[in-house]
């Protein structure tokens, strides 16, 4: 007879009976999509933020602007005579690792999305370019180094890339901004459908709850087993929805990696992020327990 | 012929004695705002005593009980179970007293979804006792009540009367201080019926204190405990007199 006796335990609320379960699946798979998505944007743009704040602070570049006047051959020697100064001078400055001028091949190939093939730079009055690189944690002081720099090259300018690029953080910011309240605004919603599934079962199974009560039980008891299911379901639900944000997020990145321009080359998601996004699951199976058992313990002091 | 007439407010006075169960002075309960359907109830339960509940229909027997077993809040006046007074008593608090205490209910109130074996092994689980002792537990007090053969059915798929088993041996599985119960033999035949009043008799002896609701004139005369006797929503004791197999009010 023990033979007989020795089945699975079974959960006293039979929770798995709910038609909310369906239901909740299905809201915790489409939230996490939605925070997967949202999740990923944001990781990506801090990504390009870090890779753009990085360009800034390693480089700068001087421009050493053409002379425009009849005599084209000393106009040319002059610039680049000007460039040499300013090259020799800024290497030997102090914070910068190394200053080198494009050639012309790499200053066509700048220029050649505007004026296509072919076009030869020296008949152009266009300015010369010298890359600079400067060392990590160098701090240098950027008005002075281009007072400093116009003595040595009168022709000599400064351009740190600062003032474009901080339009485009500052836009950037703002979407990272917007994505976070959207994340928020899903972990909410979810939370809040958690609490109202949660309130219909144990309106639909107050019957056993008040059983178990008369039987001793605390309100924490029937708390966990509702933690338990609401945990499992929130795990599935959360399954679901990440086999949904993978190739979301692959076709996304990929439409991304097509615009031209490099401004979003640095998009793609690191290890760690991917270690993110796959822990979703975990994190909506901990979020609809949490909200489940506090929803339990809340609703059952109006019970016996 | 001899009985002793005793005021409820001398037993009243007794409620927070150590050997006091249940105390109630001066309780009413109304539902809503209804009129009171049980008015100034004074009563002292001590610990081992046996007593019946009587009254007719709509007297306020299963409202009585509800009280003793923490289901209801008395309106007005002071109950005391095992010395706490339960209008102070937070939620987890009145849980644990709940333990202490079996109930028999009319309606047996078995989980329908479960086994026999689990509706009986509910107080033990909830307690948290470990799975093995709630198997030896439950598979011996089942095999007690006939009921071996149906130890894996479910509650829904059992006659009236293997109902009325399950319940009460889910009441006693976990040996109470007190256990209450709600017309026990209602649905039984009367072998079975003198089987389980004998049964309560054993858990009297044992020390556990026993109020059974009851209609049964058979009950009361076969065993001459005092009875509890609602009537014009007040409470009457009597205590019989074994002699002439009359019974006086206490």
């Amino acid at each position: 007879m023990t033979k007989n006796v020795v089945t699975a335990r079974k959960q006293e609320v039979p929770l798995q009976d709910d038609n909310s379960s369906v239901f909740l699946q299905i809201m915790v798979c489409i939230s996490v999509f939605l925070f997967g998505v949202t999740l990923a944007g944001v990781l990506s743009i801090n990504a390009m933020l870090n890779a753009w704040n990085e360009s800034i602070l390693g480089s700068l570049t001087v421009q050493i602007m053409p002379i425009v006047e009849d005599n084209k051959d000393a106009a040319q020697a002059e610039v680049l005579r000007q460039q040499s100064k300013a090259v020799e001078f800024l290497n030997q400055y102090e914070g910068v690792e190394k200053a080198e001028p494009l050639t012309d091949k790499q200053l066509n190939y700048l220029i050649q999305p505007w004026l296509g093939d072919g076009v030869d730079v020296s008949d152009l009055p266009v300015p010369r370019l010298i890359d600079v690189k400067i060392r990590k944690d160098a701090e240098i002081d950027f008005m002075q180094l281009a007072e400093k720099l116009a003595e040595v090259s009168p022709l000599a300018s400064i351009d740190d890339h600062k003032l474009w690029l901080d339009k485009l953080i500052n836009f950037a910011d703002s979407l990272r901004l917007l994505a976070l309240v959207v994340l928020l605004l899903v972990v909410v919603v979810t939370s809040g459908a958690i609490f109202y599934c949660t309130q219909t079962s144990l309106g639909l199974h107050r019957y056993v709850i008040e059983i178990l009560h008369l039987m001793g039980a605390k309100d924490t008891y029937v708390a966990q087993q509702y933690a338990h299911k609401t945990a499992f379901l929130g795990f599935v639900g959360g399954i679901y929805g990440l086999v949904l944000i993978i190739p979301t997020i692959y076709v996304v990145s990929g439409l991304a990696k097509q615009i031209e321009g490099g401004i979003v080359s640095e998009t793609s998601l690191s290890m760690l992020d991917w270690g993110i996004i796959f822990s979703l699951p975990f994190f909506s199976s901990l979020m609809a327990m949490i909200t489940a058992y506090y929803t339990v313990k809340h609703t059952l002091v109006k019970f016996m | 012929m001899l009985a002793k007439k005793s005021g409820g407010r001398i037993l009243a006075d007794n409620i927070s004695d150590v050997d006091t169960i249940i105390g109630m002075q001066n309780v009413g309960i109304r539902y809503g705002q209804g009129a009171e359907v049980l008015s100034d109830i004074n009563l002292t339960l001590r610990r081992g005593s046996f007593h019946f509940l009587t009254g007719k229909s709509g007297a306020g027997k299963t409202s009585l009980l509800s009280m003793m077993y923490l289901s209801q809040k008395a309106s007005r006046g002071i109950v005391k179970i095992f010395g706490r007074n339960i209008a102070f008593a937070d939620r987890d608090c009145l849980a644990l007293l709940r333990r202490r205490i079996g109930v028999v209910f009319q309606d047996f109130r078995l989980l329908d979804h479960m086994t026999a074996f689990d509706n009986v092994a509910l107080p033990l689980r909830v307690c948290g006792m470990e799975e093995r002792e709630v198997r030896k537990r439950v598979t011996e007090l089942l095999q007690w009540v006939e009921l071996s053969k149906k130890i894996n059915d479910r509650a829904s798929t059992l006659s009236g009367g293997e109902k009325q088993r399950v319940a009460i041996a889910r009441a006693v599985i976990n040996r109470p201080e007190i256990l209450l119960a709600d017309e026990p033999t209602g649905n039984v035949d009367s072998d079975i019926a003198n089987k389980l009043m004998k049964l309560f008799v054993e858990l009297n002896k044992l020390g556990t204190t026993v109020v059974i609701a009851t209609h049964s004139e058979r009950l009361i005369t076969d065993f001459p405990f005092p009875r509890l006797h609602l009537q014009n929503k007040g409470l009457k004791i009597y205590r019989p007199v074994v002699l002439d197999g009359t019974e006086r009010r206490l």
